[in-house]
């Protein structure tokens, strides 16, 4: 039984959660539409999550994408605003990306800083900057290029249904390949599986020829880097941008990766349980809206289901220890 | 005085006897010293004692009644405590809170009564004979000698239990002379307090400076109980090594002509060195020490995980200094540590033994599963491993089978070079043959092996060479053919022995 619930409670419980919105809202919830739907609406939160899996499966984490988000965002609107043609553009936010990744990870790996310590500090930096870069205002309108506020609008046409055309979204075809890269990269190549070794036993990963302070450092960078990417995502599908628009970001990202945890079978950080657990928040996000639940309670019953999902992972785990 | 009885105890772990007829009588007022090898039956008999392990047989008595022993509870409520190696305090707690952890705090109108606490912490430090040590230092800022002293005064607090026996697993291993010596001035004054102290150490000169009586073990067997005052350090010596060589060795095997491979000239590292000396293929150098002469870190040092000076060279080129140019050279370690320092114990073991190997695994970064799980599969083989197949994480293995997922590992990359650091510290018989067996067919094969090990018999039977570590210094270098226990334990004691 205690085994029975290990494996697969979290996975019967997004289940029935998905049958839960299916049987409350019969007419709109399990649709195509809806669904294409709600992958745009989560296609940041899983470059996010999928990105900050990187730093995870060491054993680390990355309290800073959020605000990072924010930051490449409005670095990209202001270069807008100054002229900048799209590809430079969107490379400086991406380069804003890497050097804050990098930075966290010279303060984590190199200085030895806790990681939560070190991103929260470079948390509330990236916040700072983005409203210095903004000078606290949002960016939007005429600045913003054509072109890019386009990307978030165009797709992959599917046809047509009920007479209107059914697409599915450019932004979750980025974030399917990004999901799609890092899982291979994580699962597939000596960097990734090294990065395991290093969440499995740091000390033993180095006698046996692990290079974990490099590593640590650029796994950091990537994150960061896929901060900025989910920030550029943002500012693209709302054609603006404003320094707190990402925020939000970070603590679902932390909450998809802990949600994916409870149906690993080795209760350890993997891109596709993290895609599960972005999917849980996603569905939950979208039906409890169609049911006008209030946004505050939409809050409390979000933190309640993922309490329920680690406790039962947990009781789980003590169970097995116990036998 | 009371006294406590322990006899015939026998304790069975799988096929491997731990005790085998171990006894021993501890009375009030005495130091008692129990000795024996490694493996001979000292922590069964502490752990059963102390309630962790229950025996197969045998009697426990204390003053003639029948004791039951079996929970933790039960040997407090006998008046047994355990001062272990691994001290368990709180480092940024105060000295008297420490003494308080296991009893409540003084109360006055609910609150902690600070002034109350602080006095019974330094009556019980005074009732030790202990006055340099206050009871509002954080524990932290106490040395290893100094926390066990704070141990020992907490069972004297006033209002508790009061024990009438200490057991003490090698107290002064992590200890400097100074701190020993305090250590030793409190156990006088336990002992004549009509307390009993059972000292387990294989410090010869320690046993001999504090033990009224000497218990020796060999083999899970009581051997000798002697008085201190009439007995000598080599019948002591004899006692614990005099057995028959078990055939647990395979025999050498003719070797290809051996070649110059290692040479170590002015090796430095932390409490190492200098340290020089030449190894050739198919050689198995033995290096013997006592705990604290530096011989782990000698391999820490060779394989690049610690930092370190001097030349050392493999077949002519330099050896890399870090972990990952030495594996890549052909070294291969296997720590001392297996949980903490070898293997990943909650991942797939094909990760642990694919690990350092992963570059030569994969093709441009792209790891090859296949051959990876071919490689696990062969090496599982090779080293007899018993586990489900390669997705089988390792925590759920023996000792014994962990330490062949290691074997694999350093297998693996058809090592030159092969460090070993305690191969066979808790495995059970038929794992250390296998593992004697493994060692064998490399040096023949014309791999050069490392081994240092406390298990005497091991080191004789393995090793062509037998370089002796003392505070760092190779003070001899002997050839372990016709060596005996009893001159190899002479040695590493030495000059102070």
């Amino acid at each position: 039984m205690a085994r029975v619930l290990r494996h697969y409670g979290s996975l019967i419980g997004m289940a029935a959660i998905v049958l839960f919105f299916w049987a409350a809202l019969p007419d709109t919830f399990m649709t195509a539409r809806n669904w294409l739907n709600i992958s745009q609406q989560l296609s940041m939160l899983t470059v996010v999550a999928v990105t900050m899996t990187v730093v995870m499966v060491m054993g680390d984490f990355d309290l800073s994408v959020g605000a990072m988000a924010s930051l490449a965002g409005v670095v990209a609107a202001v270069l807008f605003t100054l002229g900048a043609p799209v590809p430079v553009a969107l490379a400086a936010a991406l380069a804003v990306g890497l050097a804050g990744g990098v930075l966290n990870g010279v303060l984590v790996s190199v200085i030895g800083i806790l990681p939560f310590v070190a991103t929260l500090a470079t948390l509330t930096m990236f916040s700072g900057a983005a409203f210095l870069v903004s000078g606290g205002k949002t960016v939007f309108g005429r600045d913003i290029p054509q072109g890019f506020a386009d990307f978030a609008r165009s797709g992959l046409p599917l046809g047509t249904l009920d007479g209107k055309p059914l697409v599915l979204p450019a932004l979750t075809l980025f974030a399917a390949a990004v999901t799609l890269a890092v899982w291979v990269v994580l699962d597939h190549t000596t960097y990734g599986r090294r990065l395991y070794a290093i969440g499995g036993n740091a000390e033993a990963a180095r006698l046996a020829g692990v290079k974990v302070d490099r590593l640590r450092l650029s796994a950091f960078a990537f994150t960061g880097a896929g901060a900025a990417l989910a920030g550029l995502m943002y500012a693209s599908r709302v054609a603006s941008a404003n320094p707190v628009q990402g925020d939000g970001l970070m603590l679902s990202a932390i909450a998809a990766v802990f949600l994916g945890m409870t149906i690993t079978r080795d209760g350890q950080p993997h891109v596709l349980a993290t895609v599960a657990g972005v999917v849980t928040l996603g569905v939950m996000d979208n039906g409890l809206t169609q049911l006008q639940v209030d946004s505050y309670v939409r809050q409390v019953l979000v933190g309640a289901i993922i309490i329920v999902a680690v406790s039962v992972s947990a009781i789980g785990k003590r169970a097995m220890r116990g036998r | 005085m009371p006294e406590l009885r322990l006899s015939g105890l026998v304790k069975s772990f799988g096929p491997a006897r731990a005790l085998d007829g171990a006894a021993l009588s501890l009375r009030g007022g005495e130091v008692h010293a129990l000795m024996g090898e490694n493996g001979a039956g000292k922590s069964t008999l502490i752990r059963i004692l102390a309630g962790l392990e229950r025996a197969d047989a045998g009697m426990v008595t204390l003053d003639g009644a029948p004791l039951p022993l079996g929970t933790s509870q039960a040997a407090t409520a006998a008046g047994l405590r355990f001062l272990h190696q691994e001290l368990q305090v709180v480092p940024a707690l105060a000295v008297a809170e420490n003494m308080h952890l296991s009893r409540p705090y003084p109360l006055r109108l609910g609150l902690v009564d600070w002034a109350t606490l602080r006095q019974a912490a330094r009556g019980a430090l005074a009732r030790l004979g202990v006055d340099h040590i206050a009871p509002e230092t954080p524990m932290g800022a106490l040395g290893p000698g100094d926390q066990m002293l704070v141990r020992i005064a907490a069972t004297l607090l006033e209002g508790g239990p009061a024990p009438w026996a200490y057991v003490m697993d090698e107290p002064t291993a992590a200890l400097t002379g100074a701190e020993a010596a305090r250590l030793f001035a409190a156990i006088g004054q336990l002992r004549a307090a009509g307390a009993a102290v059972l000292y387990v150490s294989h410090r010869m000169d320690e046993v001999m400076l504090l033990a009224d009586r000497i218990t020796v073990l060999r083999d899970g067997a009581h051997v000798a109980t002697r008085d201190r005052a009439a007995t000598t350090r080599d019948e002591i010596i004899r006692d614990m090594t005099g057995r028959e060589m078990a055939d647990l060795f395979p025999p050498h095997r003719d070797r290809a002509a051996p070649a110059p491979l290692l040479q170590v000239a002015g090796l430095r590292a932390a409490g190492l060195g200098p340290v020089s000396f030449d190894l050739a293929t198919g050689e198995v150098l033995g290096v013997a020490g006592l705990s604290g002469s530096g011989r782990g870190a000698l391999l820490r040092a060779l394989i690049g995980a610690l930092p370190r000076a001097g030349k050392i060279t493999l077949a002519g080129q330099p050896l890399a200094a870090d972990p990952a140019g030495a594996w890549a050279q052909g070294l291969a370690y296997i720590p001392r540590e297996r949980r903490a320092e070898g293997v990943m114990p909650r991942r797939a073991l094909a990760e642990t033994v694919a690990l350092p190997h992963l570059s030569r695994l994969s093709r441009r970064g792209f790891v090859n599963h296949r051959a990876a799980t071919a490689l696990v599969r062969r090496l599982s083989a090779q080293v007899r491993l018993k586990a489900s197949g390669p997705a089988q994480p390792v925590a759920e293995l023996s000792g014994g089978n962990q330490q062949k997922v290691l074997f694999a590992r350093a297998l693996a990359g058809n090592p030159r070079l092969l460090l070993l650091d305690e191969p066979t510290r808790g495995v059970d018989v038929g794992a250390k043959f296998d593992i004697y067996a493994l060692i064998r067919n490399l040096a023949a094969r014309g791999t050069a092996v490392i081994v240092v090990s406390s298990d005497l018999p091991e080191l004789i039977g393995l090793s062509d060479r037998i370089a002796i570590l003392q505070g760092g210094h190779i003070t001899q270098t002997l050839p372990a053919t016709g060596m005996t226990e009893a001159a190899l334990l002479a040695a590493c004691y030495g000059k102070d022995g």
